[in-house]
């Protein structure tokens, strides 16, 4: 186990600035996620810690040890590839047992950590199988063992789960979280999906542009997000946004339409977005909410989903109750005031307490 | 998909490939059965297309009238040898430039194909001189060090580096996070996974050498050191015409490893297509 720090990390690729000056600290046996749209340099981040990638400026250490300069094999770290990279030559137990033989251990601590492994992943009978002959799970159990025979200070994840189905993503994911809970060693996993890093992180970054937009726990994020790309990167649906002005009344979207305020101590200047998540809407009587008409109707089972269009902007109410509503009719909404966030239009910073 | 076809389609189908089968089994078939046919027979109106007596000592003949035993092996190690040291220097070469980041790699790589270009007989004359500058004129190495490090070479240097060009790059960073250097991840991880490309680059070599003809009839004039497409050549009477029962049953004997190498490196092509464990 270690802590890992990234000290203004620079990284360019030609003219390219993939990473600009990402200062970073990562604690000691925490499941640490890099999320971000494509792009965004959470993979190049990965890879620079890994040491797959040299770093143009900057730093790293690992366990208070600085290896910028060393090579993977000297980091002391273990990696899972999004395409498994298992050696197709290879059986699942010389697969796993690869490093250690590189390295030189002896041929009983080689067997008893790959059993050992094989034991937590639920691989024990699949030892003398080729990588073809398993599924994507399975697979993504190998790579996982490969990993952990090695016993590293880091773990990395490199968007390990993007290649298998809905349902075994689910699996895994908690799979991966309980081998973090019974190892206890760092783990640093990069996803681009925003429910994976709510449900596994400890604390999640979040990139955009090769810059950390905000650094936080789940809820944290989901509740205080930084700013307006924040605010719509994370939660499922995205938050929807208005644009408008604060006046005396309240909220004066750009159709005239007014949406209530929470209370500020003073009232912004100049353009303001209004920022309220899909589950945030309640259903009012005429005279206490918006008009909002219904675009389409998603009924998910025991939620609705709905696509209205409310101040001249379209948006998306989730309702946790059967809906019995049709395209073309109108609804009165009103958001609940605890849960709306105020952006500066133009900065895109969260405003007051909001 | 075939079985879904009518069995008269079928039928037509593989009457037709039989035909089409004539013109490459005609040759060797011929080759094989006039090897043990007396001269009369060959030339036989109508084509005999079965010896009447199978008269084999024209093979004896091969072994009497020629070194033949030491021509092919003359003929074995050198395309043993030079198979191997094309293996090893297009692998590497292939390596390398589909792999190692340097600058003018790609230009390098350009200039090398060029080699393909020029044809061995424009090279053949200037080789002789420097070969015969060396004291290797007369001797095997020329017919080695040609196609090792020439443009047969090239080719398979190109075949290799395109096979590597296709190997996922995270085979190599995830053996790079196990500890290996550049050099073990090219043998312990890049080379087993190369066994396609290496056995269709082992088949054309193999091939290449055992046939070549222009090399040695320029660098050999001692009987003892021919190799067979040479030696297949000397099977004349005493004005010079061919010796037609007896050049078949060595073009026969000559033919033979090359069908072997063809079905035993043919399996392996398969084997290795086989081995693709990635998603």
């Amino acid at each position: 186990m270690a802590a890992v720090e990234f000290t203004r990390i620079q990284k360019r690729f030609g003219n390219t600035h993939v990473l600009q000056g990402i200062d970073l600290a990562i604690r000691d046996g925490e499941f640490l996620v890099l999320v971000g749209p494509s792009g965004c340099g959470k993979s190049t981040l990965l890879r620079l810690l890994a040491g797959l990638e040299a770093v143009s400026g900057g730093q790293i250490a690992i366990g208070g040890r600085e290896v910028t300069e060393l090579d993977p094999k000297d980091r002391d770290i273990a990696m899972v590839f999004q395409n498994y990279a298992l050696y197709p030559h290879m059986t699942v137990a010389d697969n796993m047992a690869f490093s250690l033989e590189h390295r030189g251990r002896p041929r009983a601590e080689i067997k008893e950590r790959v059993d050992w492994a094989a034991q937590i992943l639920g691989l024990s009978a699949l030892l003398e199988r080729y990588p073809r002959q398993l599924s994507g799970g399975q697979r993504q159990r190998v790579a996982m063992g490969r990993a952990i025979v090695r016993n590293p200070q880091v773990f990395l994840f490199d968007e390990p789960l993007s290649n298998l189905d809905a349902k075994l993503r689910i699996v895994m994911r908690s799979e991966i979280k309980a081998l973090h809970r019974k190892l206890g060693t760092t783990m640093v996993y990069v996803t681009h999906d925003q429910v994976e890093a709510m449900t596994m992180a400890d604390r999640i970054v979040v990139l955009n542009g090769g810059r950390i937009e905000q650094v936080g726990t789940p809820l944290e994020l989901f509740d205080r997000p930084a700013n307006r790309f924040v605010a719509g990167f994370i939660g499922s649906p995205a938050m929807n946004f208005i644009e408008g002005r604060c006046t005396s009344m309240g909220f004066e979207a750009g159709d005239g339409a007014v949406l209530p305020l929470p209370c500020m101590a003073t009232r912004p200047e100049g353009t303001v977005v209004y920022g309220i998540r899909p589950e945030h809407f309640e259903r009012c009587a005429p005279d206490d909410g918006v008009a909002a008409q219904v675009l389409g109707v998603e009924p998910l089972g025991s939620d609705t989903q709905l696509n209205l269009r409310l101040a001249d902007t379209e948006v998306v109410a989730l309702f946790h109750e059967r809906l019995v509503v049709q395209p073309g009719d109108t609804l009165h909404l009103r958001p609940r005031l605890a849960a709306v966030h105020l952006f500066d239009g133009a900065s895109g910073r969260r405003l007051g307490a909001g | 998909m075939h079985g879904r076809l009518p069995p008269r389609t079928q039928a037509a189908l593989y009457g037709l490939m039989c035909l089409l089968l004539v013109p490459f089994v005609f040759p060797t078939w011929w080759m094989v059965t006039s090897s043990v046919k007396p001269i009369s027979e060959i030339f036989a109106f109508p084509p005999q297309l079965w010896p009447t007596h199978a008269d084999w000592s024209s093979y004896q003949q091969v072994f009497t009238l020629q070194p033949f035993a030491r021509q092919y092996w003359n003929s074995a190690w050198i395309a043993a040898v030079v198979t191997l040291g094309t293996l090893g220097v297009a692998s590497m070469a292939g390596y390398a430039f589909a792999r190692i980041r340097f600058p003018g790699a790609n230009a390098l790589f350009v200039v090398v194909l060029t080699g393909l270009l020029i044809p061995s007989e424009v090279t053949i004359v200037p080789l002789f001189q420097m070969f015969r500058a060396m004291g290797l004129v007369n001797t095997h190495w020329p017919l080695v060090l040609i196609p090792i490090f020439g443009a047969p070479c090239v080719f398979a240097t190109f075949i290799m580096r395109q096979f590597f060009i296709t190997l996922p790059a995270e085979l190599e960073e995830a053996a790079r996070v196990d500890g290996l250097g550049r050099f073990k991840i090219f043998r312990t991880i890049a080379l087993p996974l190369a066994r396609p490309a290496l056995a269709s680059v082992a088949i054309f070599t193999f091939l290449h050498s055992w046939n070549l003809y222009l090399e040695p009839i320029v660098f050999l004039s001692t009987p003892s050191l021919f190799t067979l497409p040479q030696a297949l050549t000397q099977f004349t009477d005493a004005y010079g015409g061919p010796m037609w029962n007896i050049q078949l049953a060595a073009a026969t004997l000559t033919a033979l490893p090359v069908l072997l190498v063809f079905v035993v490196a043919q399996k392996q092509f398969i084997e290795g297509l086989a081995h693709t464990g990635l998603k």
